[in-house]
C-alpha cells in the first residue's frame, strides 16, 4: 500500500485508514437507563425474565434490584429518529468516505458485547468510539467492500461498564456473487400444486375441520373411543354414530422421513415429513415447518400451525373442489427455565432446546423502534423495497435481544451475563421463522463460567451465529438459598 | 392350528423368466407370455394342460389374454391377490389350494411388467381422483405432505427402527452389500459383476432420508412365472418337484397399505408375524430348519424385522445377526442368494420364489450346501405372504 493519503486521488483504503486509531468525543445518552424502555424492550423481545421488570423479584435476586437487559447496552445512547453523522466521529467519517467512493450499502456483520457490570435504572451512560480497523477490499457474497471495525466503550461516570466491538461491511451494490449457473431449477414449490387429498364421506369431517383450522380426531359418539385414520363403525362398542373432538395441537415427533427424490411440484426439497403423536394419543402424518433437517429429533415437542395450501379460487377462477388447508407442525418453544441452572448441572455438549421465533413485521419494526433504531428499512416496507430489499429486515439490536432471550430462557433468570458475541448472515424477513439452536461448549466448575454457542437459522440460511458467556451459580449456596 | 392340506401335497414344477432389463422393448403381455412359456418348457408341460392362472391384482395382463396367447383352451381357476408386492407367495398358495382341491390340475403363477421403461412405481402417487374410494382416500393422510413413494413410506419406519433399536444406516447397508455380492456372481442379475462396498452405500445419495439410493431396489422390465401342481403330477414332469411345505398370507391389526403408522409399535411387521406363526405351526418346522432364505428386500430396513418375526433372532437383534455375517454365503442364513431385488431384479418378489426353487433343486449360482428347506417372503409393510419350499 502507498504511504500517506490525505490528498485526493490516494487509494480509498489509505484515506480511510488514516482514521484508524482515532476516537470520538464522549456521547451522552439522551435518557437515563429507565424502566419504561426496558419494559417496551421486554415486550417486543418477549423476554419474561422478572429481574428486568419486577421490583420485588429483582430485589430478592442476585442483582438486588431491577437491572437492564445486557443486550440493551448499546441502545441507551442511540440518537433516535434524528440521526446525523457526526464528522468528528471517525466511524462516521470512514463511512462517509466509503459512501463517496461508491461503497454505499451498509450491513452490520459482527457485534461483540462485553459486560463489566449490569446497568440499573437512573444511571446515565456515555460512550466513546475508536475506529479499530478497515479491511482491504474483499469480495463477499453481498458484494465487494470493506469491513469497518469500531470499539465502543461505555461508562457511568468514570466507571467502565462495558464495551462493544462493532463491524459493518460497506459494499458496492450489485457486485455480489452471481448464483451458480449450474443450479438446476427445481420444482415449483407453490403448495397449491401439492396432491389434493381425496375426500369422501368417511374423511370429510377432517377436511371440513382443517378448512376452519380445527384439527379433528374422530371420536365415537357412544363410547368416546377415538380413531385415526377414521372408520365408519366404532370397533369398540359397535356404534355407527361417529363424531369428533378437536385436538389441542400439542404433540411430539414420533418419527420422520425426509424425501429428496423424486421431486414434484408443490414442495421445497428436501421435504420434512413428520409422524406426529398428538397429546390426545392419536398420530398423524404432517410436515414439520419452521426448522431444518438437522433440527429434527424423535421426541421433539411440536405445535400445530396451518398451511392454506389450496385456495378456493385462484386467478379469479373458483375451484369447485373447494379450499384445502393442511395441518402443519412447528417446533414448540420450550418453557422458560424459572430456576437458574447451576454450573454443576451443566456440561459441555448439553443442547439447548430448539426455539422457533416467528418473524412478523411487528417484531421487526417494533424491535427496531424499541432499540431506538429508526433506519427506514427496518420499519418501512416501501423504503426497504426502494433500497433493494424485498421487505423490511430485522436490525442487529433486535437479533441481540432474541439471542439473549434464547440463552437466558434456558440458563435461568439469575445467570450473570459477561459477554454476547454475534455474527450476522442472511437477513430476517417477515413471514419466515428463525429457529434458534445452541449447545454448551465449556463450563468452569470453579468459577461457574459457562460458554454457550448458538445459531439462528431462517429459510435463507444462518441469520445469526454467536457465543454467550455467562456465570452460573457454582453451588447451591451461592444462589436461591438466601431467599 | 390344523394343518394346511395342500402343504406337502403340492409342488412347484417349473420356473421361467424373461431377461431382466431396464428396457424390454416389448409389451408387458408379451413378457408375461414369454415367462409362462419358459416355465412350461422348464417343466416339460404342454400349454394346453394348464387350466389355472394366479396373479396380482396389480398385474396389467389379464388372464384371458395370457390364456389366448399361450393356447390354453379353458381355465377352471383364476385368482388374484391384492396389495402389490405382498402377493407373490399368495399366488402360489392359491394355486396350491386349487390343485389340491382338484379345481385345477396345473396353475401358472405369473407377474410381468415394464416397471422401468413404463410405469415406474418409484414415481409415486401424485394425483388421486376426487369422489374417492376408501382405498384412494387412504392417500389423503400422506400425499399432501409429500410422502408419495414406497421409499418415503418405508423411511418413516426406518427412522423409528434406528431410534428404538439403535440400528444404523450401515446396518441397512450391510443388507445391500450382501445382496450385491450375491448378484455379482449371478449372470441373470442386472448387477452381475458389480458388487458394492459399505462405503459405496454410505456415499450414495439420499432418496428419502434415512434411505440412500443403495437401500432401494431396482426398477425392472421383465416377467417371471411358476408352475404349480400336485406333488403326484409333478413327479411325472421334467424337474424334481419342489414341495410347497408351508404357505401363508398375513394381515394384522390396524393394517394400512405400507403406511401402518398408527399402531402402538412401528418396529415389527405383525402381518409377517401372522405368516410366520401359521407356517411354523402347520409345518412343524422352525427357524432352525431353514438353511437359506429369500427375504423381501424392496428396501433394506424391512429385512431386519422380518428376521425377527420368523425367529432367526430376537427382537432388536437383527442388526447384530447381520453384522455377525449370518446373511453371507457360508453364514448361518445366506440371504437372497440370487442378489435379491436390489441386485438381481425387481419382479415384485416372484423372482425370489424362483431362487428358492433353485436352492432346493441345487442349481443356484450361489448354491448353499445341504438345503432341505428355504423360506421365501413377500412384500413388507403391506398385507403379505410367505412360503417354505423343500425337497421331497
Amino acid at each position: 500500500m502507498t504511504t500517506t493519503g490525505s490528498e485526493t486521488g490516494a487509494p480509498i483504503t489509505d484515506r480511510v485508514r488514516e482514521l484508524v486509531g482515532r476516537s470520538s468525543p464522549f456521547n451522552t445518552a439522551r435518557d437515563a437507563v429507565n424502566e419504561a424502555m426496558i419494559r417496551h424492550w421486554c415486550d417486543i423481545i418477549d423476554d419474561a425474565n422478572p429481574v428486568y421488570t419486577d421490583a420485588s423479584t429483582a430485589s430478592a435476586s442476585v442483582f438486588g434490584g431491577i437491572v437492564a437487559p445486557p443486550a440493551m447496552l448499546d441502545v441507551w445512547d442511540k440518537p433516535g429518529l434524528h440521526l446525523t453523522r457526526d464528522p468528528s466521529n471517525p466511524q462516521s467519517a470512514a463511512l462517509n468516505l466509503l459512501d463517496a467512493a461508491g461503497f454505499t450499502s451498509t450491513v452490520a456483520v459482527n457485534s461483540e458485547l462485553e459486560f463489566a457490570r449490569y446497568l440499573r435504572p437512573g444511571e446515565w451512560l456515555h460512550s466513546t468510539l475508536t475506529l479499530e480497523e478497515v479491511s482491504d477490499e474483499k469480495q463477499t457474497g453481498l458484494g465487494t467492500g470493506h469491513f469497518v471495525t469500531s470499539r465502543l466503550s461505555y461508562s457511568v461516570g468514570d466507571e467502565l461498564v462495558g464495551t462493544v466491538l462493532f463491524r459493518v461491511l460497506k459494499f458496492r451494490p450489485g457486485t455480489g456473487r452471481a448464483r451458480s449457473a449450474a443450479e438446476k431449477p427445481g420444482p415449483d414449490p407453490d403448495p397449491a400444486l401439492r396432491p389434493r387429498p381425496a375426500i369422501n364421506r368417511d374423511n370429510q369431517y377432517f377436511w371440513d375441520g382443517a378448512r376452519a383450522h380445527e384439527l379433528r380426531i374422530q371420536r365415537c359418539n357412544e363410547c368416546g373411543e377415538q380413531y385415526f385414520p377414521p372408520m365408519p363403525r366404532c370397533r369398540r362398542c359397535g356404534s355407527l354414530s361417529m363424531g369428533y373432538r378437536v385436538a389441542s395441537g400439542r404433540g411430539s415427533l414420533y418419527s420422520f422421513a425426509v424425501p429428496h427424490y423424486p421431486q414434484v411440484n408443490g414442495f421445497r426439497y428436501p421435504v420434512l415429513v413428520g409422524l406426529v403423536e398428538l397429546e390426545e394419543g392419536t398420530r398423524l402424518v404432517s410436515n414439520v415447518v419452521g426448522c431444518r433437517r438437522e433440527h429434527l429429533r424423535v421426541g421433539m415437542p411440536l405445535e400445530l400451525c396451518w398451511l392454506d395450501s389450496h385456495p378456493a379460487s385462484a386467478d379469479g377462477a373458483v375451484d369447485s373442489r373447494g379450499a384445502i388447508s393442511l395441518p402443519q407442525f412447528r417446533p414448540a418453544r420450550a418453557a422458560r427455565h424459572t430456576e437458574t441452572r447451576r454450573a454443576d448441572a451443566v456440561a459441555p455438549g448439553d443442547e439447548l432446546p430448539l426455539c422457533p421465533i416467528p418473524l412478523t413485521t411487528t417484531l421487526i419494526a417494533g424491535g427496531a423502534l424499541a432499540t431506538l433504531d429508526y433506519f427506514d428499512a427496518h420499519h418501512d416496507r416501501d423504503m426497504a423495497q426502494q433500497r433493494g430489499s424485498k421487505d423490511v429486515f430485522m436490525n442487529i439490536h433486535t437479533t441481540l435481544g432474541l439471542c439473549e432471550r434464547y440463552v437466558s430462557d434456558w440458563a435461568g433468570p439469575e445467570a450473570w451475563w459477561r459477554a454476547l458475541r454475534v455474527r450476522l448472515g442472511a437477513p430476517n424477513y417477515p413471514g419466515d421463522t428463525m429457529t434458534m439452536t445452541g449447545s454448551v461448549t465449556a463450563v468452569d466448575q470453579g468459577s461457574g463460567e459457562a460458554t454457550i454457542v448458538f445459531r439462528g437459522t431462517n429459510g435463507l440460511g444462518d441469520h445469526v451465529s454467536g457465543t454467550a458467556e455467562l456465570t452460573l451459580p457454582a453451588s447451591e449456596r451461592s444462589i436461591g438459598a438466601a431467599r | 392350528m390344523t394343518a394346511h392340506r395342500y402343504a406337502g401335497a403340492t409342488a412347484i414344477a417349473g420356473i421361467g423368466a424373461t431377461e431382466f432389463s431396464k428396457r424390454s422393448g416389448r409389451s408387458e403381455l408379451q413378457l408375461a407370455v414369454e415367462a409362462c412359456t419358459a416355465a412350461l418348457d422348464d417343466a416339460g408341460l404342454e400349454p394346453h394342460r394348464v387350466n389355472g392362472l394366479s396373479t396380482f391384482t396389480m398385474e396389467t395382463n389379464p388372464e384371458n389374454e395370457v390364456m389366448r396367447s399361450l393356447g390354453i383352451p379353458e381355465l377352471t381357476h383364476f385368482s388374484r391377490i391384492h396389495f402389490g408386492g405382498g402377493a407373490p407367495c399368495g399366488t402360489v398358495q392359491f394355486a396350491a389350494m386349487a390343485v389340491n382341491e382338484g379345481v385345477a390340475d396345473y396353475v401358472l403363477c405369473y407377474r410381468a411388467f415394464n416397471e422401468r421403461s413404463g410405469r415406474r412405481f418409484g414415481a409415486g402417487v401424485q394425483e388421486r381422483p376426487a369422489g374417492a374410494t376408501a382405498e384412494e382416500a387412504q392417500f389423503a393422510w400422506t400425499s399432501p405432505y409429500g410422502l408419495l413413494t414406497p421409499a418415503s413410506w418405508v423411511a418413516m419406519f426406518a427412522t423409528r427402527l434406528m431410534h428404538e433399536y439403535g440400528v444404523t444406516s450401515e446396518d441397512f447397508g450391510r443388507v445391500a452389500v450382501a445382496d450385491r455380492r450375491h448378484a455379482a456372481t449371478n449372470p441373470a442379475a442386472h448387477f452381475y459383476g458389480a458388487p458394492i462396498t459399505l462405503e459405496d452405500h454410505q456415499e450414495s445419495r439420499f432418496i428419502v432420508e434415512p434411505l440412500h439410493l443403495l437401500d432401494c431396489c431396482q426398477e425392472t422390465d421383465g416377467g417371471q412365472a411358476l408352475l404349480v401342481t400336485t406333488l403326484e403330477r409333478a413327479r411325472d414332469l421334467r424337474q424334481a418337484p419342489v414341495v410347497v411345505e408351508a404357505a401363508a398370507q398375513g394381515m394384522a391389526d390396524d393394517q394400512q397399505m405400507m403406511r401402518s403408522f398408527f399402531r402402538d409399535s412401528l418396529v415389527g411387521l405383525p402381518e409377517m408375524g401372522v405368516c410366520a406363526r401359521q407356517m411354523w405351526e402347520t409345518s412343524g418346522l422352525g427357524p432352525d430348519d431353514i438353511q437359506t432364505a429369500v427375504i423381501y428386500d424392496h428396501f433394506t430396513p424391512f429385512v431386519l424385522p422380518q428376521l425377527e418375526e420368523f425367529g432367526f433372532c430376537g427382537r432388536g437383534e437383527a442388526k447384530d445377526f447381520i453384522t455377525g455375517g449370518a446373511i453371507e454365503i457360508g453364514g448361518r442364513l445366506p440371504l437372497n442368494t440370487h442378489g435379491g431385488q436390489l441386485g438381481e431384479a425387481y419382479l415384485h418378489g416372484m423372482n425370489g420364489i424362483a431362487e428358492g426353487v433353485r436352492q432346493v433343486r441345487g442349481t443356484s449360482v450361489n448354491q448353499v450346501g445341504g438345503v432341505d428347506h428355504v423360506l421365501v417372503t413377500a412384500g413388507t409393510g403391506v398385507p403379505t405372504s410367505a412360503l417354505v419350499l423343500g425337497r421331497e
